[in-house]
């Protein structure tokens, strides 16, 4: 065991901190979207920091998607400790004066540490490196649990009441201990489909951190006695395939995949398979089939995967967000958090980690995104299967069970709910996958009743509910649930048929 | 990429040098969506032909890989039209004016196609190009800039 610290260290040791100047690039998604590159060039911001001795560092979104083009000053003294400031919005201009001051090592510090924790906390810090990922904490924990048994490790899990953040909520430690307790070969697959209109939490954790996804398949590799992962990727998803390869290359060639970190007798081989599209994808059960080879429908259930998955074998599911957030729990005070994608009407537009255990009001969250809040009607909570919630509900606290997968749009006076529900209504309907009548047949009719002047609301409500008890999978289940809800918070927008 | 036509000079060599590499992968039905994806890169799109090869590599009835490509609605069983852009009209794009922009630039239907998501909503309205690059909180001005860029190319 004590070979694993020193592995370890070994790795922290050829990336210490040396008092030096960086210049972050924010070259994700969002930058490249904002030619960011080009900006750059323009305004000579990078033969600037060269001339200053300063690193330059392409690295990714680091959440505030609002913010793009934008890049990061970063300084680290001679204690090692780094301050950052970050320059938004580059594309409308940039106080160089201010720019080279702050880049200037001899200059004092004039900068401020955001204080970022969490699950976020290394977006848009990392360089790309697997050095840059452990200098700050990465596979740390790893190396810590390693050093308990399965058992402690599950216990562990289940009294952290970690749920499942890819919306449904179930509870982890209970999910891993009924994998755990039938007889292998286990599999782990991991749901990085996030096909859900609205959702792009986790295409910025793969790309800013994706040794975080690692480390969080290790633990529960190792936990549950899994030898094989499958971590099933949308498949337009370019960037986060990308760093996600790379950093499982990394992995491999520094041994953490091999015996020289894990525990003795753990092989494990994590293979990346790319969607191709289909909101029903990101049904677990779905993607079971499409690993397989067969026709991405749903499964009946039960049998559940944790008893008979892939090849019929138990197989534990997790999103993205959840193996992360397993690599949280043993901090002191792990924090109850969960990453939402916010877009709509507010100045700041992104990915937030934001309190989920209820300490946080939407009022607040909404304020602290630059929400006029006079200026939303409603908010729209978890895509083609949410729920609007009402401006007169904003007082309400932020818990888990009501954000799904953590897609928030925020409406403007000028939305239309209506024409947002029948939007959302015939997504689903393409989307459906035609595999059980409730869903096949449900959705067309329940677009056509709605795209009637007058809506029998009854004759609705009563498609609804055929739909929620008998469709095979959630698609089916949850179509209706942005309908009912805009009909039950807005009923003056429908004019209902005179019965 | 230029999507593969069968009439085209280089059609036998496309097809081979596909077929090449997809000998590489396990022949084993758990490849067959790893499959799908290395044709469209190669050539683009599916062409017929593509689904004989795979079908004969995996040893998976000819009907079946055929159903199991028409479930993924990101594979493309018919040519596309070369060079199209894909504007993407999920909520926050609608919102923040995807129809108008369509409504606003004189482009072909053909070259301009719509996409459910392209899930960078925070950076509405977004489209794809024909290279796939996702360009994001357009204007109308900006986008009749790119396509004049692309017809230059």
């Amino acid at each position: 065991m004590t070979i694993q610290h020193t592995f370890l260290e070994a790795i922290r040791q050829e990336s210490r901190r040396q008092p030096i100047s960086k210049l972050f690039i924010h070259k994700g998604t969002c930058g490249m979207a904002t030619d960011i590159v080009s900006v750059c060039e323009e305004l000579g911001i990078i033969d600037m920091a060269m001339s200053l001795n300063a690193e330059i560092i392409e690295t990714s979104c680091d959440g505030r998607c609002w913010a793009a083009p934008s890049v990061t000053v970063q300084k680290i003294d001679d204690a090692g400790a780094a301050y950052s400031r970050r320059f938004d919005r580059i594309d409308l201009g940039i106080d160089l004066e201010e720019f080279n001051k702050v880049l200037d090592l001899t200059t004092v510090h004039n900068v401020f540490d955001d204080g970022v924790t969490g699950l976020a906390s290394r977006f848009g810090q990392l360089d790309g490196s697997l050095l840059a990922a452990v200098e700050l904490g990465a596979y740390s924990v790893a190396e810590k649990v390693f050093l308990q048994d399965q058992k402690t490790i599950l216990s562990k899990i289940e009294t952290s009441k970690l749920s499942g953040r890819g919306g449904a909520h179930f509870p982890t430690g209970l999910k891993w201990k009924l994998a755990a307790q039938n007889a292998g070969p286990r599999y782990l697959v991991v749901n990085a489909e996030e096909g859900e209109p609205g959702v792009f939490k986790d295409r910025h954790l793969l790309e800013a951190d994706p040794h975080r996804l690692i480390e969080g398949i290790l633990i529960c590799c190792y936990a549950v006695g899994v030898e094989k992962a499958f971590v099933y990727v949308n498949g337009q998803a370019h960037k986060a395939i990308e760093s996600l390869l790379t950093a499982l290359d990394q992995a491999k060639n520094y041994g953490i995949l091999g015996s020289e970190f894990l525990p003795e007798e753990m092989s494990v081989d994590i293979e990346v398979r790319a969607g191709a599209g289909g909101y029903v994808c990101g049904e677990e059960s779905v993607i079971l089939n499409s690993i397989e080879g067969e026709r991405p429908v749903p499964r009946f259930k039960p049998p559940f995967a944790t008893d008979q998955g892939l090849w019929g074998m138990p197989t534990v599911i997790n999103n993205v967000e959840t193996l992360a957030a397993v690599t949280t729990l043993w901090q002191d005070s792990p924090p109850p958090t969960k990453l939402v994608s916010l877009s709509g009407n507010v100045t700041r537009p992104g990915v937030y980690e934001v309190p989920a255990d209820g300490t946080l009001s939407w009022n607040g969250f909404l304020l602290s995104a630059g929400a006029e809040l006079e200026t939303v009607p409603a908010l729209l909570l978890g895509g083609p299967s949410g729920i609007f919630l009402p401006r007169d509900k904003f007082e309400e606290r932020i818990e888990m069970k009501n954000i799904g997968a953590g897609g928030i749009f925020v409406l403007s006076p000028e939305s239309s709910v209506r024409e947002i529900t029948n939007a959302l209504a015939g997504y689903n309907e393409r989307e459906s996958c035609g595999e059980c009548t409730p869903c096949r047949e449900g959705t067309i009719r329940l677009t056509k009743l709605l795209q009637q002047e007058t809506v029998d609301l009854e004759k609705v409500e009563e498609l609804i509910e055929v739909m929620e008890e008998a469709s095979l999978c959630m698609l089916g289940g949850m179509a209706g649930r942005p309908v009912k809800s805009a009909i039950e918070n807005f009923p003056a927008t429908w004019i209902s048929v005179d019965r | 990429m230029i999507p593969y036509d069968m009439t085209a000079d280089d059609a036998g060599d496309r097809l081979a040098n596909f077929e090449k590499e997809l000998l590489v992968l396990p022949a084993v039905k758990s490849y067959l969506l790893p499959a799908f994806h290395l044709a469209q890169e190669r050539l683009d799109w599916l062409p017929p032909e593509s689904i004989v090869v795979i079908s004969s590599h995996l040893r998976i009835p000819l009907s079946e890989v055929y159903a199991t490509a028409t479930a993924y609605s990101e594979l493309r069983l018919e040519k596309p039209q070369y060079g199209a852009w894909y504007m993407c009209t999920g909520v926050a794009c609608e919102a923040a004016g995807a129809q108008r922009l369509i409504d606003a630039v004189d482009i072909a239907p053909e070259k301009l196609g719509r996409i459910d998501c392209q899930f960078l909503c925070s950076l509405a309205p977004v489209c794809t190009d024909h290279h796939g690059k996702i360009l994001g909180r357009l204007t109308a001005d900006r986008v009749r800039a790119f396509f004049m860029e692309d017809i230059g190319d």
